[in-house]
């Protein structure tokens, strides 16, 4: 008697621990749903692909950079747009910035360390757009779509979403190569507990050639996709900004086959506008006329698609001093970002130029800069505003997100790639060709043809300069000086290594440091670049 | 004949005396009239005893004549009957527990204080702190080494935070885990507020792992017990009626200019004056009134012959010293006790039930009114935003401008509900088949329900650009069910009493919000939150009280937690320990000196899952809302964004705890010295992950740490008489953390400690070799009078440029050594009593003034319309022409003594009715060196907190 009631306790008590075992399953009962709840919705393949394009765009999953994707820095700081922002134009003479979130002055000071936050937070961004797009490719092979049953019609859009995601994940990778030099690498089906392996810049520039000459085909025509969404032109705008550039990452120049992309987006259809070069700026920039010639665009709504970087943050940031904050649409400035005494000069006339693209605010502001701290120093710009044509201000009645598309490409940057490319001996263009190309954005700037050039007075100093009155403030200014050479050692602008009336810095600083968080995760990312 | 009679009768008589020799009967009860089981009836001086059994019977045989008959039992005190030839001795047994036969609670069971082999420390009633107490935690503050409490904030409602022995983890919870009557609580969300404090009779903490591993699963932040009261069976009705009023005011304000100083230093300073206002207005002192706070508190209790009951009302009524803010909660406990089976089945209900409501003042006055121009009006002659003076631009309220601190008070209408209640049902069943057998058991539940809201006007300066309205509801329940087997047994050939435990315990948590928030200006409905999570225990535990000399305890438990994956969710973990009761020992009892003398060791193992993240371990998806969306064509399309996944397990702590408890003087003096070690290692803690997946940071077992301490304690009776008692006692805790590993090959270190300034700034460190609150600052350069230089720091690696490479680790935060010491003087019905508390060698990071006591600050350049602002006159010392936030200047020491209570009180005995009155001071004084508002400051980082109250509290207590 006594052993059969150990063996019933023993069993009640077997009994117990595998109900307990039972118990110990939990699954989330709210939002967040496991693949295979959420692909009994096929429509989910376009909100995985809009997460790709939402990288560039928002911080998070929330309005105003809620529910971050990147962690360590604040959800507005970690926007991809406001941090390549600030990599490509901080560090320049076309923008100075007099705050004191962590060591963001370093890097127009040109004295970063590979600590910055900053840096730290644009080497995670580009990472993580890559792993988002590697996650989409990855849900959308065909083994996938038979498991999940997708039907044909989706299966069309899905190849669409694919080339795209490779696409986004190529132009990312560019922009690794661009800033950091080597980038660690994984393509799709990769083992999560292996630590990627490194790509160097020169073997970065072959994958992304082939990447995208790979996938031109599957892209949608230039001009066909829908609003936002990238096509064969904004492939072949990445395929000439690297051949452009190629001298700078692989030793070699490739200026001709730049050319034959360029040819391939000028001859597309788009057209320089013929409204005022300001329009191209404004929140209704998606249809006032200005949209003729953005080849693509980061797309912003002040409703919609709410972040406090992007054009947000190039709305307020730049809004100071005297400045009214009814007339760029907002409720008011954030008080950081003026330009340096460099750039106002590469205006002819100065704040009294005749070429549109001037825009300083100078009531109160001084020319100099005494003070990086004191917004006043230095001019203010104009260009960002968050009103339509009509003066009334954009969507968000609260006056804090705005309605500006950011143009990632647009035609006047491929005219003055086509004239650097041709300047530079690239074969396939003409010089005339190109004067044209650059008197129809001066016509624009100026109104009238007062401002035009003629082939003589198109040289690389001119180009150089041109690209800055016209680009300036869109994110390509520090590529531009490192193609020139002019980013570290020669030339300098106010402030440039720390120092008031600027000094030349050392050559190492023409690459991005890897931050020393990743190394110390990564040892295959060793060593360090060189100089940090 | 007469004589050979005689002698013949005595013979025969002889059996009869032998006969009589020999059996001595009788009963011995309790003092409540029940049986006493297991008491001890034996014969003085001899090893001739025996024990009472169900009924309190005992049977004793050869008891010689002129023996002494000694009954004694665990908690009573020891009766000597001399045997004058009775057949029958029964008696009553008094309770009169010596202080080593006290019954003390360990985890799942309970001992007796001199067979305790651990590091615990338990409070009692008497030993409270005195004042209108609101939160539980503020009872034993400065009462018990090794337990650090930072004393609660001035905002009504809220609690102090209490570590035990700090450091054992550094992303966890912190939370020591609390016990309420056998229901562990949620560790996230413990609200111990809704425990009337006059329902606690003691706190147990279980400081050691070799207590706590019977816990494992939670136990590394220790464990605090409390046990609320109840009635004892078998006594008359008690009714106690007990109210308190508190006065309170704001221990002190910042130090910031004023209008005068103000209108000084903008003439010094060469700015144009128009801008300043024409009045006088001290802001600090615009916000602040003196509170009030009152507590009522009414009890009950009877007890009968096998039922027992306990009911007690508690009402609380609090208006803050902050304009707005206010506490009010009703409480209701009922603590049963029901025997059944003649004692055998013993039920136990106890329920703990509170309303409260919580307003919420606008906590960014406190910060506003430390900044705000001192020269202008509280009030606009023009009645926009409410009548209240703002900065404006032309768009509307100046969003770069502090925001007039008495219409942000007023504007916000902040409200928290919470009901809870705690029910908990327990029994103790004597299985009569087994001797020594007994079952316990456990059922309890645990409820709360939140309710929420804040209303921002829109006719205010905050409120007038809209999204100022936002809802929340949810609730969180945890339910419990645990049952063990006790086992007791003396084994006498070893004469050794056993004690073996063993039992299972299964626990749930669920916590669901919902809510709604206006964004875009319409009211939008919160993703719902729901987050389950469960804990499975099985434990077992070997108690052996060898020969009343040498105690050992082994004890481990078996924990499967359902926040990690199947190969990771189930850990062991284990305790052993061993006492040496020296106290009975020749040595000690003829040495004159010492009356009590226990060594203890013990090691242990316990764990922690607790970190926010449940699901850590499944891959999902995450819808974006639809302000997050991105446009397709002339669609807005609302992403779906893949969550990275990562595999977690249980975050170790390994504790080696030694410990000496003496007594000298007949227990006059008595002390207690303990020194732990501890490693914790595959710390959870939040940290980056290489770049590359889907996650660039994640909760991951990353990370080791090390800590160790002594503590000490001490309590002397300098007076000890029938009408005068004076008792002094004080303790010391040793401390020091250090981090010994961190994520990633190199262990780079990882910025905490967010300040304000700027956005994203980080004032602290965690390095290997370092304590994780150091500070990592730049060195300040100083003028030969000791002022620092403006912007001027040590180029520390000599390249000619300052940027974050230069920073070092310099001081921090956490304490080396805290302590308290406390006073208890009784003359007849008087009471006075005292306790202070301290801690030194911590500093503080004053952001009060890096944030704001310079120039660049004052004369801001964002603002539309030019505007001033105030500073803390540590400008006029330093003049600083922006922010340095990461001078060394600011980290300041932060040592403090503090008269935490002084309380008076006189008792008035009556026959129907005892009247005590009191009168008590809390937070009089406070000693220390540091200039901003309160040196106590958790973390470390002063960044205008809620200052702490001083109080006046009258009191006076009923009981019939």
């Amino acid at each position: 008697m006594k052993i059969y009631k150990s063996i019933i306790f023993l069993f009640l008590g077997l009994l117990v621990f595998t109900a307990c075992e039972d118990a110990l399953t939990v699954e989330p009962r709210d939002n967040r749903v496991t693949e295979a709840e959420l692909f009994q919705d096929p429509a989910t393949y376009r909100g995985i692909i809009a997460k790709a394009y939402a990288g560039l765009a928002v911080g998070g999953q929330s309005g105003g950079d809620g529910n971050a994707d990147i962690s360590g820095i604040d959800g507005g700081f970690s926007n991809y747009l406001r941090l390549y922002w600030n990599m490509q134009e901080l560090t320049t003479d076309e923008a100075i910035i007099a705050w004191n979130d962590g060591t963001i002055k370093d890097l127009h000071g040109h004295v970063w360390t590979d600590g910055n936050e900053f840096i730290n937070a644009m080497f995670s961004r580009v990472n993580y757009q890559i792993a988002i797009c590697n996650e989409f490719l990855a849900l959308s092979t065909d083994a996938k779509l038979n498991e999940y049953n997708i039907p044909a019609d989706i299966r069309a859009d899905v190849a669409n979403y694919r080339a795209e995601a490779r696409f986004l994940r190529a132009y990312s990778y560019y922009h690794g190569m661009d800033l950091f030099g080597k980038m660690p690498f994984r393509d799709v089906g990769y083992d999560p507990t292996v630590l990627p392996e490194v790509k160097n810049r020169a073997e970065l520039f072959d994958f992304i050639e082939s990447e995208l000459l790979a996938i031109e085909g599957d892209m949608v025509d230039a001009r066909m996709n829908e609003y936002g969404r990238a096509d064969k032109a904004a492939l072949w705008m990445v395929l000439s900004k690297i051949y452009l550039n190629a001298e700078v990452y692989t030793g070699t120049q490739r200026n001709t086959d730049a050319i034959t992309q360029l040819n391939k987006v000028i001859s597309a259809g788009y057209t320089v506008p013929s409204v005022p070069y300001a329009y191209s700026f404004y929140a209704d920039n998606n249809r006032n006329g200005a949209e003729s010639e953005f080849i693509w665009t980061i797309n912003f709504d002040g409703l919609n698609t709410q972040t406090f970087g992007g054009t947000t943050y190039l709305t307020h940031a730049p809004v100071g001093g005297n400045m009214d904050p009814t007339e760029f649409g907002i409720n008011g400035g954030w008080g950081g970002i003026r330009t340096t005494p460099e750039f106002v000069e590469l205006f002819p006339g100065e704040e009294n130029s005749a070429d549109t693209r001037e825009t300083f605010f100078t009531d109160g502001q001084t020319k100099e800069i005494p003070d990086v701290a004191v917004f006043n120093d230095g001019f203010a710009i104009q260009k960002f505003k968050n009103i339509n044509i009509d003066g009334t201000a954009g969507t968000d009645t609260v006056g804090d997100f705005v309605d500006i598309d950011f143009p990632i490409f647009r035609l006047s940057d491929a005219y003055l790639m086509y004239a650097e490319a041709v300047v530079r001996g690239g074969s396939g263009g003409d010089i005339n060709t190109a004067e044209n190309y650059i008197n129809m954005i001066r016509e624009r700037a100026y109104g009238n043809t007062s401002g035009n050039v003629t082939t003589g007075l198109i040289d690389l100093p001119f180009l150089l300069d041109e690209r800055a009155r016209e680009l300036h403030w869109e994110s390509h200014r520090r590529q531009d000086l490192v193609r020139f050479g002019q980013f570290t050692t020669s030339k300098v602008w106010a402030w440039k290594g720390n120092v008031p009336s600027g000094t030349t810095t050392a050559s190492f600083r023409n690459i991005l440091p890897i931050p020393s968080q990743e190394l110390n995760q990564n040892p295959n990312l060793q060593p360090q670049n060189a100089g940090y | 004949m007469n004589q050979k009679f005689k002698a013949v009768l005595l013979l025969f008589l002889v059996p009869f005396f032998a006969f009589a020799q020999s059996v001595l009967t009788g009963t011995v009860l309790e003092s409540n009239g029940l049986p006493a089981l297991g008491a001890t009836v034996s014969v003085k001086g001899t090893s001739n005893g025996t024990s009472t059994d169900f009924d309190g019977k005992y049977t004793l045989n050869n008891v010689p004549p002129d023996a002494v008959i000694v009954f004694s039992f665990i908690g009573y005190t020891t009766q000597e009957i001399p045997y004058t030839g009775q057949t029958e001795i029964n008696t009553t047994l008094e309770e009169n527990p010596s202080e080593l036969d006290t019954i003390v609670l360990i985890g799942y069971g309970s001992t007796t204080k001199k067979n305790i082999t651990a590091a615990q420390t338990t409070v009692n009633e008497e030993e409270f702190n005195k004042g209108a107490i609101v939160s539980p935690g503020q009872l034993i503050a400065g009462k018990v080494a090794g337990v650090q409490v930072t004393a609660a904030s001035g905002r009504p409602g809220d609690g102090p935070t209490i570590r035990v022995r700090p450091g054992s983890t550094l992303g966890g919870n912190q939370d020591a885990l609390y016990v309420v009557d056998g229901v562990p609580l949620d560790q996230r969300n413990a609200s111990l507020n809704s425990i009337n404090p006059a329902d606690i009779e003691s706190f147990t903490i279980l400081k050691d792992a070799s207590a706590t591993a019977i816990y494992g699963n939670r136990a590394s932040n220790g464990v605090v017990l409390i046990t609320t009261k109840k009635a004892k069976l078998n006594s008359d009705l008690k009714l106690g009626y007990d109210v308190q009023f508190a006065v309170n005011q704001v221990q002190n304000y910042a130090d910031v200019l004023s209008a005068d100083e103000f209108r000084q230093l903008i003439t010094d300073q060469g700015r144009d004056p128009s801008v300043l206002g024409t009045a006088n207005t001290d802001w600090q002192n615009e916000i602040y009134q003196n509170g009030s706070r009152v507590i009522h508190s009414l009890t009950a209790e009877k007890g009968y012959e096998t039922t027992s009951i306990r009911a007690s009302l508690g009402y609380t009524n609090e208006h803050g010293t902050l304009l707005r803010s206010g506490y009010e909660r009703a409480t209701l406990g009922l603590n049963v006790r029901q025997n059944f089976l003649k004692g055998d089945l013993k039920l136990t209900f106890t329920s703990q039930m509170a309303q409260e409501e919580i307003r919420n003042a606008d906590g960014g006055a406190i910060g506003a009114a430390v900044v705000f121009d001192p020269t202008q009006s509280i009030f606009n002659n023009t009645g926009a935003f409410g009548g209240y003076f703002e900065y404006t631009n032309n768009t509307g309220p100046e969003p770069n401008a502090p925001r007039n601190p008495l219409g942000l008070l007023n504007s916000l209408d902040s409200q928290l509900d919470n009901s809870q209640a705690r029910l908990n049902l327990n029994a103790a069943y004597n299985i009569r088949q087994v001797l020594g057998l007994k079952f316990t058991g456990n059922a309890g539940i645990d409820y709360n329900e939140f309710d929420s809201y804040s209303i921002r006007n829109f006719d205010s300066g905050a409120g007038a650009r809209g999204n100022n309205r936002s809802f929340s509801e949810g609730f969180r329940r945890n339910q419990l069910l645990d049952g063990r087997f006790d086992y007791k047994r003396t084994l006498e050939s070893l004469d050794t009493d056993m004690d073996l435990t063993l039992g299972g315990s299964y626990q749930d948590f669920t916590l669901q919000t919902t809510g709604r928030s206006t964004i875009n200006n319409s009211l939008q409905e919160n993703p719902v939150g729901i987050d389950d999570s469960a804990l499975v225990t099985a434990f077992a535990r070997a108690s052996f009280d060898i020969k009343d000399l040498i105690v050992l305890s082994g004890s481990a438990s078996r924990n499967g937690s359902s926040r990690f994956s199947e190969e990771n969710r189930w850990a062991n973990f284990y305790g052993i320990s061993g006492a040496l009761k020296l106290t009975n020992t020749n040595f000690v009892q003829n040495s004159g000196f010492l009356s009590q003398l226990k060594l203890r060791g013990g090691f242990g193992q316990t764990g922690q899952q607790d970190i926010p993240v449940s699901f850590a371990f499944l891959s999902v998806f995450t819808p974006g809302q639809p302000q997050a969306a991105v446009q397709f064509g002339d669609q807005f399309v609302t992403t779906i964004r893949p969550e990275g996944a990562i595999d977690l397990k249980w975050e170790t702590t390994d504790q080696w705890n030694a410990g000496i408890d003496l007594g000298f003087f007949d227990d006059r003096i008595t002390g207690s010295v303990d020194g732990f070690y501890r490693e914790t290692s595959d710390l959870l803690l939040f940290g980056p992950l290489p770049a590359g997946g889907l996650e660039n940071g994640s909760f991951q077992n990353a990370g080791s740490t090390l800590s160790r301490g002594i503590e000490s304690s001490i309590s002397v009776k300098i007076i000890q008489s029938e009408n005068m008692n004076w008792t002094l006692s004080a303790n010391a805790t040793v401390q020091e953390i250090e981090i010994t590993d961190l994520a990633g090959a190199e262990n780079a270190p990882v910025q905490v400690g967010g300040i304000s300034g700027g956005v994203g700034n980080n004032i602290q460190e965690w390095s290997v070799g370092s304590d994780p609150t150091t500070f990592s600052v730049f060195r300040q350069v100083y003028d030969q009078d000791g002022n620092p230089l403006d912007g001027v720091f040590v180029d520390t690696n000599g390249d000619n440029i300052i940027n974050d490479a230069d920073r070092v680790r310099y001081k921090k935060a956490n304490h080396d050594v805290y302590f308290g010491f406390t006073s208890n003087f009784n003359y007849k019905n008087l009471d006075l009593s005292f306790t202070l508390r301290g801690a030194a060698g911590g500093y503080n990071y004053n952001n009060v003034a890096s944030n704001s006591a310079n120039y660049g600050s004052i004369f801001p350049t964002n603002t539309q319309n030019p505007i001033y602002i105030n500073a803390p006159v540590d400008v006029l010392d330093t003049n600083f022409s922006q922010q340095r936030l990461f001078s060394d200047y600011y980290i300041q020491k932060a040592d403090f003594l503090k008269l935490d209570n002084i309380s008076l009180s006189y008792n008035f005995p009556g026959d129907k009715v005892d009247i005590r009155a009191s009168v008590t001071g809390t937070n009089l004084i406070t000693i220390t060196d540091y200039d901003g508002v309160d040196p106590e400051v958790f973390g470390g980082i002063d960044n205008n907190l809620f200052p702490r109250n001083r109080g006046l509290i009258f009191g006076l207590g009923f009981n019939f």
